[in-house]
């Protein structure tokens, strides 16, 4: 009957009392609702509102995390400056030197250890090692070979290095500082007169 | 009596062609890299490396690392005005074919500049070339002193060419680095020296031998490889029984990773050692399961330990070349770039266009240059040599090179 | 510790391989007299289709004692393939022409089949690598030799084997040994000549193929230059030997080999020589001893007859 209208009451006919509507059928959930509309409906709004802050949170704009600061021993600089001047003591048996421990930019570092390669040789720093640089202040250091043994001291290296160990917030390294034919010069001749002196 | 002396010529014949192993071919894939919507001015830059052969592992990552440099400085439209593009050239590591390429760079009268070559023998026969028509030319690889401290340099420094360059470190430095690692760290102190006669291997080997001795290491053998040849069974035997503790090679790893399988199959279970020529992937294919506890020296520091670094390999990545930036990756860029930088330079200086002689004007600016590249802060000494020095040991483990010890030259 | 052993076994080795590619220099010299240079690129093209074989036919990771014959057997049809193919439209057409044009043909087409290669194969712009058999080097006394060798040391005797069987026993040898001594005679005796330049050039090509799979095994990588300076000293070999002669070229091919071994290791030790002593100077070395053998024996060492029939 549907789309064609209400069909015109014949006579005698009058518009009963709708009986009184039942009350609709629903399931026991429903009911369970019914009850607790209102908690249903905050908890509801309370998770959008997290769902929506976290998703807002989580692409949020976000500032660059901080660049990691460099490696170590892209920022550090060991020069070698000249023989230094100790007691003769030291003097006789070894060599004493200066060098300037650059850093150059990033957090300090912090050099752990100075160490060198060869056999017969030990090493002592001043200031002892650890000992921190900053960006911007070079330091410093003297540093004293012993000779401990003459048969293994290379007379007469071309490039001689210092192993430093650098340390900084972003890593711990090994480096070598090979600090150049002034360096190995005067290197050999204080070995020449240290070893020489020993058995002469 | 035809027959014979036909026999006769032909022998004669083969023995000259002995010596002639070049076989001439040109990759051709070269330019056309860039976006030419830039306007303006082109300005090529020129890429010389071994495309092809052996050595292409090595070339190809040059020529790709500098196609990445122009297409980085034409998006960020570095230099306004100017599209940079490649013109990159096979040199198949022939002294011969880096000549012609030169002489055909120089023809161009829009190449600025020049990255390459790889190998200091074919840098010798370019530098005169580009030195006559002040171009400028940037090795990323050459490491052979005399090439930018004259061959007197181990006495008195005077430096050939003004318009060579180099990123990377000599053997200067590299040979005494290898020998003091090797007498002191590895505490080896009989070797056995190997070189292919080039300018690079016996350069190298000729500074690594110096420094072992001084040290103290004692050199049990000597011997010169033919670079054309596979079978060094012959040399194996002998570094056998010279009860060597270490082999130390100069030379390429074409013929270094056969010469290390060989030589550990020979029963001599030593580690060879050589310079940034034996610096890749393909030595350890090569060398195959034996070449564990192999070593190498090579210029700079690991690029994973540069965060300057970390945005080249990316972009490198995200520009999908085929082949791998290789040893030689950040040093070609920077190379290029720093190119880019004098340009940009020039440029500026003349009310942002190109001068006449903007040739010389760029061998002249590059002496200023100054950036922080790929491999760290990139500038250039008095000879042309690269003010940032340093080095690092790797060993291969495993299959793959891992780094073990880095320097720096301060002196 | 004594080297000698150890320096006349890599110079065998080395020898054998040498060898294998001058049987085809020798045999093809035998029959038409012509020098195929190109004969060094047949050997390449021959270890080239046995990595093929490897690398595209068969299933990854097969074990090489299958894999193996199928490579050698892919080698030879490649290699004769690319042998007879040269016979027939680069050799053939200029049967009557001068010498010289021929001998130019054949270079032309050893540089054609390396650029062939190069430009055409996947990846064999730089060097590919060979599959190697598994099992460490055998020791005997203090002698070491090498898994990948063990194929060279049977490969190259057996070779000579069959191949001396074939030349002397077989009707087609016989027609080979008639066609040498004399072509015109030897067609009227109704040998197909045409018949026989093909199979010489087919079994030099076989020959040249066992000498790539072993070049293969023993360096463990390939690549499209490696016919170029093998196939120069295999030519000098089958020259030393006496070019036109089989055995000759198998014996030029080890007194080469142990020459260029035994100058590496020995002739720096005599004194005043050591500049001359390394590896680099093998080659000068090897030239050397050709000279002198060729000053005092011109057909060279087994040559009985350069032919020199006018």
């Amino acid at each position: 009957m549907s789309g064609v209208g209400p069909v015109e009451p014949g006579e005698g006919t009058h518009v009963q009392d709708a009986p009184p509507a039942p009350l609709p059928q629903r399931g026991p959930l429903a009911g369970h609702f019914e009850r607790h509309r209102r908690v249903v409906l905050g908890a509801l709004i309370t998770s959008a509102v997290l769902a929506g802050s976290g998703y807002l949170y989580v692409t949020r704009p976000r500032p660059e995390p901080p660049p990691a600061p460099p490696y170590p021993n892209q920022v550090t600089d060991i020069a070698y400056l000249r023989p230094g001047t100790t007691s003769s003591n030291t003097a006789s048996r070894g060599f004493t030197f200066e060098v300037e421990v650059i850093t150059e930019s990033g957090p300090p570092v912090t050099v752990t250890r100075i160490s060198q390669p060869y056999a017969g040789l030990s090493v002592t720093s001043s200031p002892r090692t650890p000992f921190r640089t900053k960006a911007g202040s070079p330091r410093k250091i003297t540093v004293t070979l012993r000779v401990t043994e003459c048969g293994n001291v290379p007379r007469n290296a071309g490039l001689p290095f210092l192993d430093v160990t650098l340390r900084n917030t972003r890593a711990i390294q090994v480096h070598s500082f090979i600090l150049g034919p002034q360096y190995a010069q005067d290197l050999s001749r204080a070995l020449q007169v240290a070893c020489s002196n020993k058995f002469g | 009596m035809r027959q014979r002396s036909l026999i006769a010529i032909t022998a004669a014949l083969a023995a000259g062609a002995l010596t002639l192993t070049a076989c001439g071919s040109r990759d051709e894939d070269g330019g056309g890299s860039s976006d030419s919507g830039n306007g303006g001015t082109t300005v090529v830059i020129g890429v010389d490396a071994p495309l092809t052969g052996d050595l292409s592992a090595l070339g190809l990552g040059i020529k790709n690392s500098v196609d990445l440099a122009a297409k980085t400085a034409n998006k960020e439209k570095f230099v306004e005005g100017v599209t940079f593009k490649i013109e990159a050239l096979d040199d198949q590591a022939q002294p011969s074919s880096g000549q012609q390429n030169a002489s055909t760079l120089v023809a161009d009268k829009d190449v600025l500049g020049v990255v390459g070559p790889l190998n200091s023998s074919v840098a010798e026969s370019m530098q005169r070339v580009f030195n006559d028509a002040k171009l400028v030319q940037v090795s990323p690889a050459n490491t052979g002193p005399s090439l930018s401290q004259g061959q007197d340099w181990q006495t008195s420094k005077k430096r050939p060419y003004e318009s060579y360059f180099r990123t990377s470190t000599t053997d200067a430095i590299q040979g005494p680095f290898a020998a003091q690692y090797l007498y002191n760290d590895s505490k080896k102190r009989k070797v056995f020296v190997i070189d292919d006669k080039k300018t690079y291997g016996a350069g190298l080997a000729g500074t690594f031998t110096a420094e072992f001795k001084k040290l103290g290491g004692k050199v049990v053998g000597t011997e010169h490889i033919n670079p054309d040849a596979k079978d060094f069974s012959a040399v194996a035997t002998k570094v056998k029984s010279s009860g060597a503790d270490v082999v130390y090679y100069g030379g390429e790893y074409p013929q270094a990773g056969p010469l290390s399988k060989q030589i550990k199959a020979a029963g001599s279970k030593v580690p060879l050692v050589g310079g940034d020529g034996i610096y890749d992937p393909t030595f350890i294919s090569l060398a195959g399961k034996g070449s564990d506890g192999d070593l190498a020296t090579s210029v700079g520091v690991p690029l994973d330990q540069l965060d300057s670094a970390k945005k080249f390999t990316a972009d490198y990545k995200a520009a999908g070349y085929k082949e791998d930036f290789a040893a030689y990756g950040g040093y070609s860029y920077d190379a290029a770039w720093s190119i880019i930088e004098a340009v940009k330079k020039v440029v500026d200086a003349n009310d942002g266009k190109l001068p006449d002689d903007a040739r010389a004007k760029v061998v002249e600016a590059m002496s200023g240059v100054s950036f922080d590249g790929v491999t760290g802060k990139v500038s250039y000494d008095e000879f042309g040599d690269t003010t940032n020095k340093q080095l690092t040991v790797y060993a291969v483990k495993n299959g793959a090179w891992e780094p073990v010890k880095s320097g720096t030259y301060t002196g | 510790m004594n080297e000698l052993p150890q320096q006349l076994v890599n110079g065998l080795l080395l020898g054998s391989m040498y060898g294998l590619v001058a049987i085809g220099y020798t045999m093809v010299y035998g029959i038409v007299q012509l020098i195929n240079f190109a004969h060094g690129e047949i050997f390449m093209t021959g270890a080239f289709g046995a990595i093929t074989v490897y690398l595209y036919v068969l299933p990854d990771g097969t074990s090489m004692a299958i894999a193996l014959p199928l490579m050698i057997l892919g080698a030879m049809l490649v290699a004769t393939t690319v042998a007879v193919g040269a016979e027939r439209f680069a050799y053939r057409p200029l049967r009557g022409a001068p010498r010289l044009a021929p001998l130019i043909t054949a270079i032309g087409l050893s540089l054609a089949l390396q650029q062939a290669v190069w430009a055409w194969y996947p990846d064999a712009r730089s060097a590919i690598e060979f599959p190697q058999i598994d099992g460490g080097p055998f020791e005997i006394g203090n002698v070491t030799i090498q898994t990948g060798d063990v194929f060279l040391l049977l490969a190259a005797p057996l070779s000579m084997a069959i191949l001396a069987y074939f030349v002397m026993k077989t009707r087609t040898g016989r027609g080979m040994q008639a066609t040498a001594q004399d072509p015109d005679t030897a067609k009227l005796m109704g040998v197909n000549t045409d018949r026989i330049i093909v199979v010489a050039f087919a079994l030099g090509a076989i020959f040249a193929a066992v000498g790539g799979v072993a070049y293969g095994l023993k360096y463990g990588q390939i690549d499209f230059r490696m016919g170029f300076i093998l196939g120069l000293k295999a030519f000098t070999a089958a020259v030393l030997g006496g070019i036109g002669n089989i055995y000759g070229a198998m014996l030029g091919g080890i007194v080469l080999g142990i020459a260029e071994a035994l100058s590496t290791a020995y002739i720096a030790d005599i004194p005043g020589l050591d500049q001359f002593g390394s590896q680099s100077w093998a080659d000068v070395w090897a030239f050397v001893l050709l000279i002198l053998v060729l000053l005092f024996r011109p057909q060279g060492l087994l040559g009985e007859r350069v032919a020199d029939r006018a």
